[in-house]
């Protein structure tokens, strides 16, 4: 069995909103680099179907050479291969080819897993492209997975609910973050193996590009706005501020 | 008339005969004590000094205060006292059965004029009625005990070896009373007088006095054999651990050199940290050998105390009884929980409080290095800490606050080589808790004042001193050296910490690792500046009671400078639990980051903090600020915990506290 999961390295995704800046319509470079938010979650997600299953598990990522020192991780955590794309297009449906190209490389590969969405773009649409170009199902938000006599079971989880899927043969799964997929710390002897891993890189091809032109980039500015309620009664004023608060929409 | 020995006694020579195999058995049983030891690692130290079969170097100060004249015990005056009267008691006891074996080889005079009246009969007739009393306390004890003995596990054979003192000092003094009523009483001999007079007729004397001679004597050897086999055995081990002991205070875990990983192939590397017994050295071999079970260290762990499932007595227990039974190499974890080794806060308490010198903290730190390093096991919401650590190089996954927000309009000078002195470290805590960033603001305030010339990083990256305290030794490295690598390259000799983490780190862990810098507590600092006058302030009508950190107070002894400055700006008045035995604030060993069960320790200080009545609770950490001040929300609405740079700050004139 062969599962290959699909990581971007990002810059930092937790920069506090008042720290935000942008260059050349991307977060400034002075941010720290490192694995998305989600791909870490479906690393985690990867390498625990590997210890059930004994799969090989390969990881691709599409990116610069820079990132492969933070690719690391995931071969620190559990990944047997990585495979580096060298490129630096932002368009879903290029990178998408190009993850392709790698996924054929390795030849048939049973599930091919990604994060939900990518830490600094936030789209969620580059597995579902990839699905479709590979002629996969295309599942999101799942949360677990489970081998069945050559059927994947597995849980679709959204804000509402959760759902339980079966297919057969190999998908794409975009992975979401359960309490069982945090992603865990490598162990340190599993850093220094990491380093010999050998990384495959690949050039990239630049094909099949979306026919459409970013404008901007805005990203939102902070202001504080203070305002006080009265408690003198401390019913009337949960009660204010619950009202204060959905006239806002911030719950 | 002057004692005789064997008097009334026939072949009294077999006693002396039993006495040797005795002493063999007693010489065996200390050798299998050794036995069990040696199987722990030598370790290998350079800066430990003459090191002795691989222990430790040996410290005859601390082998003499700590071990032989137990400073410790009498922090519980109770059995501090009935410990001493039985110790010292038998000491003597001991003495003057010596001096009796001199008499009889080589004819010693020990039963003549003033020193037979004062040492001989009322000198070991008082030591004996002491001991006694010991005896009875540690029985009733026995029979009544407190929790700290009953759990985990209370240690089998202190009733046996007390009945046997008891029946040792029992027939020792109806021996001296059968003695003295078949012949006459002695000036100084009260108690064998009372018993002569008393109890013991004529007719019946010297019978008695034979029967109990051979009781006595047998109970007396029984009781030399059995000390190597039972608890008793802390009478020699405790004083050589204490001996063993590092003299400097607090937990050093020292570091750990990775280089074994990169050269060889890495599944070859040694284990990092403990998860069996066989992973420890001869030290740790040491301390659970000597350990009496007596659970002081489990009565001040704020773990503990707060209904968490570490118990630093259960953790030495486990292992005490392992090495006892000889299973080395079996896993500990079905017997020590990961949650209970992720509880301990590191605030060394436990260290502080054992009579018998044992480093729980270390043992219990070895089996976190190994649940993390080893086995990738980490609570939640540490194991975000150390990946933000690892990430973005602070642990604060999350803030809200930028590298620069805490000085915002303030006028901060960066450090410049070959211009600046003082390097001001600010922390991640100052830089990235919103909080805390008021510290930073007030010291600026202050060394401005001062006319200092300081200077901080452009960039920020933290000390490491979390990811070691949770366990990750090699992350700490790694960003340790990434520290030492860039004050090199700067030129800093002087650092200002504004955290005792920090402190600690730079000071006992940097320099093993080739950073070597004069490290200043800004405490310490804030009271230089007010000793050379370069800042004065007036004292203000405000109670003010003070929170040691457990990283500042117990494992540095910094205890002084933060009281100085706070009786100047304010009346000091003290928590009940302060200095050494200070309870910690919660948050040490990267418990900042976690989900506690039980009671919040935090809440419990605060508590104690806030029944002083002060106006302002002050301590010297800003993690400690960070942790009272959510504590304190239990209390009261109030604004009442500061750190002693807010409250300087706020007392020198054209600043205010608020700054």
């Amino acid at each position: 069995m062969h599962i290959v999961v699909l990581a971007k390295v990002v810059p930092d995704y937790l920069v506090p909103s008042m720290d935000f800046e942008l260059k050349d319509n991307r977060a400034h470079e002075r941010y720290s680099r490192m694995l998305g938010l989600y791909d870490e979650n479906a690393i985690e997600t990867a390498i625990q179907l590997k210890e059930k299953t004994s799969a090989a598990l390969s990881l691709i990522s599409f990116g610069s050479e820079n990132d492969v020192q933070f690719l690391r991780k995931a071969a620190a955590m559990g990944v047997d291969q990585l495979i580096l794309i060298k490129g630096q297009s932002d368009d879903a449906a290029v990178i998408a080819q190009n993850l392709m190209a790698a996924v054929k490389t390795l030849g048939p590969v049973d599930l091919i897993l990604a994060g939900q969405q990518s830490a600094d773009m936030d789209r969620g649409v580059v597995p579902g492209i990839l699905a479709q170009m590979l002629e996969m199902p295309f599942i999101p938000q799942i949360g677990y997975i489970d081998s069945k006599g050559g059927e994947w079971a597995v849980t679709q989880i959204t804000a509402t609910g959760k759902r339980e899927l079966e297919f057969k043969g190999p998908g794409v799964l975009s992975i979401t973050s359960i309490p069982e997929n945090v992603p865990r710390i490598p162990v340190v002897r599993a850093i220094f193996a990491a380093k010999k891993k050998p990384v495959t890189k690949l050039e990239s091809i630049n094909q099949g590009k979306m026919a459409l032109t970013e404008l901007g980039v805005e990203i939102p500015k902070t202001k504080s706005i203070c305002e006080f309620i009265d408690v003198e009664d401390m019913n009337a004023a949960a009660k204010t501020l619950l009202t204060r608060l959905t006239e806002e929409r911030y719950i | 008339m002057p004692r005789v020995p064997y008097w009334n006694i026939d072949f009294g020579i077999v006693m002396d005969l039993l006495a040797i195999p005795v002493i063999f058995i007693f010489l065996y049983g200390f050798y299998r004590q050794w036995l069990l030891i040696r199987q722990g690692k030598m370790r290998v130290n350079p800066d430990v000094g003459k090191m002795i079969q691989g222990i430790a170097a040996f410290q005859p100060g601390a082998f003499f205060v700590r071990g032989i004249l137990n400073e410790k015990l009498y922090r519980k005056p109770f059995s501090g006292i009935a410990h001493g009267f039985v110790f010292f008691g038998m000491a003597i006891l001991f003495i003057g059965t010596n001096l009796v074996i001199l008499n009889v080889l080589f004819g010693l005079p020990v039963f003549n004029g003033a020193f037979n009246q004062w040492f001989m009969a009322f000198g070991l007739d008082l030591a004996g009625v002491l001991a006694l009393c010991g005896v009875v306390f540690f029985l009733l004890r026995r029979a009544f005990m407190p929790e700290r003995l009953k759990l985990p596990a209370a240690r089998k054979g202190f009733v046996i070896a007390c009945g046997l003192l008891g029946g040792i000092l029992l027939t020792g003094f109806i021996l001296e009373g059968a003695r003295l009523a078949a012949g006459s009483l002695e000036i100084g001999a009260f108690a064998g007088n009372l018993i002569a007079a008393g109890f013991i007729g004529n007719t019946h004397a010297l019978s008695i006095h034979t029967v109990t001679w051979w009781i006595h004597g047998l109970l007396a050897l029984s009781f030399i054999a059995y000390i190597p086999f039972s608890p008793l055995v802390h009478i020699v081990l405790a004083p050589v651990n204490a001996g063993f002991a590092d003299p400097a205070p607090g937990v050093k875990m020292g570091v750990i050199d990775f280089s074994s990983f990169e050269s060889e192939d890495s599944e070859e590397a040694p284990l990092l940290g403990a998860d069996k017994l066989s992973d420890f050295t001869r030290k740790r071999f040491l301390d659970f050998a000597s350990c009496v079970w007596c659970g002081r260290c489990q009565e001040v762990c704020p773990a503990h105390s707060t209904e968490k499932p570490l118990s630093p007595k259960g953790v030495i227990v486990t292992m005490a009884e392992r090495l006892s039974k000889g299973q080395l190499d079996e896993p500990v974890w079905d017997n020590i929980s990961m949650e209970a080794i992720f509880n301990c806060t590191t605030c060394a308490a436990c260290m502080e409080a054992c009579p018998v010198s044992i480093n729980q903290p270390k043992t219990i730190m070895k089996f976190r290095q190994n649940l993390v390093m080893e086995q990738s096991k980490i609570p939640e919401l540490m194991g975000k800490a150390i990946a933000s650590l690892e990430q973005r190089a602070h642990p604060f996954f999350g803030t809200g606050s930028g590298m620069a927000e805490w000085r915002k309009d303030l006028d901060v000078p960066f450090f410049e080589a070959g211009e600046t002195e003082y390097l001001l470290w600010i922390g991640c805590s100052v830089t990235y808790e919103q909080r805390a960033q008021k510290i930073g603001r007030a010291m600026v305030n202050i060394l401005n004042k001062a006319g200092v010339s300081y200077g901080i990083l452009e960039d920020f990256r933290c000390t490491g001193d979390p990811a070691k305290q949770m366990g990750n030794e090699f992350l700490f490295a790694e960003i340790a050296q990434q520290n030492i690598e860039e004050f090199s390259e700067l030129g800093i000799k002087k650092i200002i910490t504004l955290c005792p983490h920090c402190y600690n780190s730079f000071t006992r862990h940097y320099s093993k690792l080739g950073g070597d810098y004069e490290v200043i507590p800004h405490g310490s600092m804030i009271q230089m500046l007010m000793d050379e006058n370069k800042i004065k302030f007036d004292k203000k009508p405000q109670r003010i009671t003070y929170h040691d950190p457990c990283y500042l107070g117990r494992r540095n002894g910094e205890y002084e400078a933060p009281r100085a400055l706070m009786s100047a700006a304010g009346n000091l008045i003290e928590m009940p639990r302060h200095k050494n035995e200070s309870f910690c604030c919660g948050g040490g060993g990267g418990n900042y980051w976690a989900e506690e069960t039980g009671r919040r320790i935090n809440q419990e200080r605060a508590k104690e903090a806030f029944d002083t009545k002060a106006d302002i609770i002050a301590t010297a950490c800003p993690f400690c600020l960070l942790m009272l001040t959510d504590g304190l929300k239990k209390c009261t609405e109030e604004t009442k915990a500061f750190d002693i740079a807010e409250i300087v700050a706020s007392c020198l004139p054209d600043v205010s506290r608020s700054s």
